[in-house]
């Protein structure tokens, strides 16, 4: 297994860092989350500097560098916590559309998005993403050509804001699965009161939404296998969200552990301070090294990559389990207050653990897979 | 980033497995001649490590003469990928073979290494290490097992414990000290030190899962000679020896300890499928299958954390892997034993086992019994205590007291 990273690789990851280091300093981020701002910018940049596309095969305008750019470019979106459509319009939304869409959905959905002209969003009911299925709380029927979409789908990311919401739900007939693209408002949507203010989260209600043909994907009662391909790389990029930005908390807190000083020396002098840091070192590495694994499984399609991305998953949990504990309590009385920026990232890998399967969700459906 | 490597390795990988395959010991040779200490030559391992030694491939990183192929970086990866998986170790003398034969290599003089390198590589001598003494354990620049300096000779008194092996070990490279007025990481040395010289008393100090479960042993020297042409090195050199020989083969050490996971987590996994204590399957309890799924994520990522060191390090950069993946791979494999036990209940308590619990190759001791052994590997060759600190100092700079 060659972890690797190329010259160009690493050379893409530096450009990402040091744009992203620059436009989206904690000053944005607070500004999103304290006065309700929508900056353009770091998603101007993304579609500027090729990064909207860069997973996208050529014919839609893509750079069809692959998931493992993509993965490499995400990672760096999570150590600067960076607010915006990013995520969701490019893991979640975009993947769906290009897994089950006609060649003249590709051109109505995705081509736009990799031009950022459009965002997108997915509605999945997280409570079971890491069991692959729809859940029961949307249903879809046919209504001649078109589907009516009844139910809720909650805690969607960028769901109220989203030029267009691709939605999995639930159907009565073949593997029960169905697969739209709603238009903004046609759901009647309420922003949640999230955990980190610097995401858009929304409840979406669906009372008889009707979805004309040209927006279904795939066959209704025959997307489960598409639905389960897209979570795979939804999940897999939470994950590396989610590990970039306990890679800053740990940077943080080795930075605040050198500086700050008690008893006559830096905390970081303490055993038991070096210790904690020790750990969360070490569950870094692991997150990233399980969660590079499953960017590698999902980019070249290998037979382990539904479990590679549950791996992904739980690896991200222990690690934000940890770094987030440790970092707060490491930073003592300055890690309790609204000034620190710890409390910034802290939310933000709380909230990649939660959505598309918890650790523990994942964990089960591990145990699953392997038979246990 | 891939997740194989190109199709001439692979090819090189598929050669070597059937070389392997075909000349293995077999398990009915391993049976008849349990190894019982981690310097315990048998008749079908020196057979083994000769032949692997004659084929090139006993240490494929050297040249030929030095039982090598010169492989790459990367074949060596692969040539220990499989070892790993072969019934037998390439020897059972691995301080010997991984540490002691390349440091007489890098450090000893001419007539150190005509005398014992090939002779070490061709498993005709096995090797201890004396290294921790009673005063000396995680501090171990504070030994204290004292070496007179003469014209012609070292006169060598003092005491090591938990050395492994001593009781079978023809030689020990042992770390004293030469000069007691010196700073304490600059005053010691390395001797070569025949086991059978008068003054070496060899004591057993049998593990606590069992009293005849024996790896460790005291070693007693009493005004032993040491000629003055078994030092190791220079005067006073001792501590960057142990520095340098603690680091060889380190770059893939963590293989073996990936394996290892691996064969526990298998163990663990077919015991889930038995009848537990309340009548019900194992598997089926929740708490028991969210640690086995939890233990398979770590087990695997210790293979993945093993693999980004190795990249790390064939692009020339530090990697901190190995205190990472040493640290890491003993506790879970610790936790992934605890579980089992934890999953048996009561039946855990049975401990009958005939073996002498050090190899496994004529069947495996209890879980309970193996958990004990688990603190083998989270207690030598640095506490875990010892690779955090390493781990907070070394690799993220924060200040030692």
């Amino acid at each position: 297994m060659d972890f690797n990273i190329t010259p160009e690789r690493q050379a893409l990851v530096e450009s990402v860092r040091s744009v992203l280091a620059q436009e989206c300093p904690t000053t944005l981020v607070r500004d999103v989350i304290e006065n309700g701002s929508a900056p353009e910018q770091p998603w101007r940049s993304a579609h500027e500097l090729g990064w909207t596309s860069i997973d996208l095969p050529e014919f839609l305008g893509g750079l069809a560098l692959g998931f493992t750019a993509l993965g490499l470019v995400i990672e760096q979106h999570g150590r600067f916590i960076a607010p915006g459509p990013f995520l969701a319009t490019i893991t979640q939304f975009l993947p769906l559309v290009c897994e089950t869409g006609t060649p003249e959905q590709l051109e109505r959905f995705a081509r736009p998005v990799g031009a950022g002209e459009r965002t997108g969003a997915l509605a999945i009911d997280h409570g079971c993403a890491a069991d692959r299925e729809p859940g029961e709380r949307l249903h879809a029927h046919r209504d001649g050509d078109a589907w009516i979409l009844e139910g809720e789908r909650r805690f969607v990311l960028d769901g109220d804001v989203a030029d267009d919401v691709a939605v999995a739900a639930r159907v009565d007939h073949g593997d029960g699965v169905g697969l739209f693209v709603v238009p903004q408002g046609a759901a009647e949507s309420r922003r949640v009161v999230a955990l980190d203010a610097s995401r858009r989260l929304a409840h979406l209600r669906f009372h008889g939404v009707r979805i004309e043909a040209g927006r279904v994907l795939g066959r209704p009662g025959a997307s489960a296998l598409a639905l389960g391909r897209t979570l795979d790389r939804a999940t897999v990029a939470a994950a590396l969200e989610c590990v970039g930005a306990c890679q800053t908390l740990l940077e943080m807190t080795i930075e605040h552990a050198k500086n700050r000083r008690q008893f006559d020396q830096p905390i970081g002098a303490f055993q038991a301070i070096q210790h904690k840091c020790a750990d969360m070192f070490v569950q870094v590495e692991k997150a990233r090294a399980t969660a590079y694994f499953g960017m590698m499984a999902v980019a070249e399609d290998d037979p382990r990559r539904a479990l590679a991305a549950s791996m992904a998953k739980a690896a991200a949990s222990d690690c934000e389990r940890l770094v987030c504990k440790e970092s707060i309590q490491i930073h003592g009385g300055m890690g309790y207050t609204w000034e620190s920026d710890v409390q910034l990232f802290v939310k933000r890998a709380k909230t990649l653990e939660a959505l598309f399967g918890t650790g523990e969700a994942h964990r089960r459906r591990i145990a699953d897979l392997l038979e246990v | 980033m891939k997740l194989h490597y190109d199709a001439d390795t692979e090819a090189f990988r598929a050669e070597l497995r059937a070389w392997l395959q075909a000349n293995q010991p077999t398990l009915e040779e391993m049976r008849a001649e349990p190894v019982c200490s981690s310097a315990h030559l048998t008749g079908w391992s020196r057979r083994w490590q000769r032949h692997l030694f004659d084929a090139g491939l006993l240490v494929p990183g050297w040249p030929p003469e030095l039982g090598g192929r010169n492989l790459s970086p990367v074949q060596q990866l692969v040539y220990h990928e499989e070892m790993a998986k072969t019934r037998a170790d390439r020897t059972t003398n691995p301080q010997g073979l991984g540490i002691i034969a390349p440091s007489i290599l890098d450090y000893g003089s001419n007539l150190l290494k005509e005398k014992y390198l090939l002779p070490t590589l061709r498993a005709e001598r096995a090797w201890c290490l004396g290294m921790s003494e009673p005063g000396a354990g995680s501090d171990l620049a504070a030994l204290s097992t004292r070496a007179e300096v003469h014209d012609d000779r070292f006169v060598v008194s003092g005491q090591k414990i938990w050395t492994s092996g001593a009781h079978h070990a023809d030689h020990c490279f042992c770390f004293v000290r030469t000069d007691p007025d010196a700073p304490k990481h600059r005053g010691i040395s390395v001797l070569i030190i025949d086991m059978k010289a008068p003054g070496v008393t060899v004591r057993p100090l049998p593990e606590l899962s069992k009293p005849d479960h024996v790896d460790f042993n005291e070693v007693f020297f009493d005004d032993v000679v040491v000629p003055r042409d078994h030092l190791v090195g220079n005067l006073g050199e001792g501590w960057s020896i142990s520095a340098g020989s603690l680091a060889h083969e380190r770059g893939m050490m963590w293989l073996a300890s990936a394996a290892q996971l691996d064969g526990t987590m298998s163990r663990l996994r077919e015991l889930a499928r038995e009848q537990g204590p309340d009548g019900r399957r194992i598997g089926e309890r929740g708490c028991i299958r969210d640690a086995i799924a939890s233990l398979y994520v770590d087990a695997q990522a210790m293979w993945f954390m093993g693999y980004q060191g190795f990249a790390k390090v064939a692009r020339g950069q530090a990697s901190p892997e190995h205190s990472v993946l040493k640290l890491f791979g003993s506790e879970i494999n610790q936790r992934a034993v605890r579980i089992a036990t934890e999953a048996q209940g009561v039946a855990a308590l049975d401990v009958e086992f005939e073996g002498c619990g050090y190899d496994d190759s004529y069947g495996r001791p209890p879980w309970m019994t193996q958990y004990l052994q688990t603190y083998r590997a989270t207690i030598s060759a640095g506490t875990s205590e010892i690779q955090r600190n390493i781990i907070a100092q070394r690799v993220l700079g924060l200040p030692r007291r």
